[in-house]
């Protein structure tokens, strides 16, 4: 479904975030990578999100390739792509409900659609009692959680998670990675990328690890090797 | 789908509007200034085109004869210079007449009535009054009297102080004129940096949302319209309240202009009337341009779309 072919990036002469990095992600697949900081997995991901340009090399989704994608079809992509991160990036002035109705009404959803489909997928990460509450009033987690369900809510393909439990403690972790496993179930494919160790360990699904840049390990059902 | 996403982009348009209020309220300010300026130069032209029209009309030269010339030559003169295509009219004022017009002016002065009968001969000159065509057409038609056999017998002409009056009048028009379109300019130019500046803050103000908006895949076109809509709100309000500003400002000067030509010479108030829709059509689409070339900018260049 994800097919990467010899991507190369690089921000200065010499200085390479990705070098001929290649790999095939199938859909449905769960896949965690794993790197040092500065090893190239947020690179990836923003090119993935074509939020930065190649210099070399191929993505290819579902038969798109982002490499060379227009401008005016990143928006497209974008909402194939559920990505969440590790500072949760919500509206601090709008509560649960309007966080999520806001990534629907910014891309035209009908108010009768936003209003049937949000408390549904609040009800999918569990927090249908904190409907009303704004980000101030949240634990980590539970930002986290609103932040997945606002990446849910164009039904994307694909969920990219760049650190989701950068900020979270061991219990908030654990049940974050639950959600992204119960989300996985239902067929979207998760990209999770992580510097946790026991997080990637306790999933025993496909590991990739970037290491300046390059892709040093690739093994499905394995744990953490750095 | 459309009309969601266009009643959104208002509604943030809106947002975006009310959130920075003063900043806002500054924008208009200045807009409204640059249309009063505007308008007030439209005025100024109207006022001194009229009163330039005024005073043609009432230019003339008079040709006064010599004394000892004939009545019968003055006529031939006379049919001579209505002969000229630059002549619009020729008024043949008698000896008599001349006399019995001074007289009548001083009728309640004694002392030259006196005077003018020790005298016992009329000392006046027959004179022919000439209207010409255009201002412009008076240097020629005294030119052609003066080189023709009719020149020796004139005494005097009196031309120059109205025309005089008629270059101060256009040289004071061209100087307010002048003035008034760098002022208007200048409010032009300061109006569309503070749009811009506007524009930029409001960007800087909701670049989270902006974020989010990218992030969950909201078009190029729903992330920048709000900002471009910002932008002919400022124009609309601005041009809105400017000519409500008019109005009153209009009907002041008419009673004002109206006193002091002493007749309803300049009616700048009918002209306004009558070309209201395309006064206020044209100066509010202008407006509308340039801050969405403004806004356009500020979002091309902060936004990152």
């Amino acid at each position: 479904m994800i097919t990467i072919k010899n991507l190369t990036k690089k921000y200065h002469p010499g200085v390479f975030a990705l070098q001929k990095v290649s790999m095939k992600i199938e859909a449905g697949e769960f896949v965690s990578l794993v790197g040092v900081s500065g090893a190239g997995k947020t690179t990836l991901i923003k090119i993935l999100i074509a939020a930065e340009r190649a210099d070399e090399g191929r993505i290819v989704l579902g038969g798109w390739d982002i490499t060379t994608i227009r401008k005016s079809e990143i928006p497209y992509l974008r909402r194939q792509i559920g990505v969440v991160f590790q500072d949760f990036k919500l509206l601090e002035k709008k509560t649960v409900f309007e966080n999520i109705a806001f990534a629907m009404q910014v891309c035209g959803a009908s108010p009768n659609r936003i209003k049937k489909l949000v408390p549904e997928i609040i009800e999918i990460v569990n927090l249908k009692d904190r409907m009303k509450s704004y980000p101030s009033q949240l634990s980590g987690g539970e930002k986290q959680r609103v932040a997945i369900a606002r990446a849910l809510v164009h039904g994307p393909k694909i969920l990219v998670a760049d650190e989701p439990t950068g900020n979270l403690d061991v219990n908030n972790s654990k049940e974050i990675l639950d959600l992204f496993l119960n989300i996985n179930k239902i067929g979207i494919t998760v990209l999770l990328v992580t510097h946790n160790k026991d997080l990637v360990d306790s999933v025993k699904k496909r590991v990739v690890v970037l290491e300046n840049g390059r892709v040093i390990f690739d093994k499905d059902k394995a744990k953490y090797v750095l | 789908m459309f009309l969601f996403t266009f009643y959104r982009i208002i509604k943030f348009a809106l947002q975006g509007f009310w959130r920075n209020f003063w900043l806002s309220v500054v924008t208009i300010t200045v807009i409204v200034l640059s249309v009063v300026s505007m308008n007030f130069l439209i005025i100024i032209n109207r006022v001194t085109e009229s009163a330039a029209e005024v005073i043609k009309e009432r230019i003339d030269v008079s040709i006064y004869f010599k004394n000892t010339i004939e009545e019968e030559d003055v006529l031939r003169a006379k049919n001579y210079i209505d002969s000229l295509s630059q002549v619009r009219s020729v008024e043949y004022v008698s000896k008599e007449d001349a006399l019995d017009n001074f007289k009548n002016i001083h009728k309640n002065d004694v002392k030259i009535l006196e005077a003018l009968d020790e005298l016992e001969i009329n000392p006046f000159a027959a004179t022919l009054v000439v209207k010409a065509n255009d201002i412009g057409d008076y240097e020629k038609i005294l030119e052609y009297i003066n080189t023709s056999e009719h020149g020796e017998n004139i005494l005097d002409k009196n031309f120059g102080t109205q025309r005089e009056n008629i270059e101060k009048i256009q040289n004071i028009s061209a100087n307010v004129m002048r003035f008034g379109v760098v002022v208007s300019v200048i409010f032009i130019i300061i109006a569309i940096l503070i749009v811009f500046n506007t524009i930029k803050l409001a960007i800087y103000a909701q670049r989270e949302e902006i974020g989010v908006m990218k992030l969950v895949g909201a078009s190029n076109t729903f992330i920048s319209m709000p900002y471009l809509v910002e932008g002919v709100l400022y124009a609309l309000f601005g041009c809105i309240i400017a000519f409500l500003l008019l109005i009153p400002l209009i009907n002041f000067l008419q009673s004002y202009i109206t006193n002091f030509f002493a007749g309803d010479v300049v009616n700048i108030r009918g002209y306004f009337h009558e070309n209201i829709v395309f006064i206020f059509g044209s100066q509010l689409g202008a407006i509308i341009v340039l801050n969405i070339i403004a806004s356009g900018i500020a979002v091309r260049r902060y936004l990152k779309v």
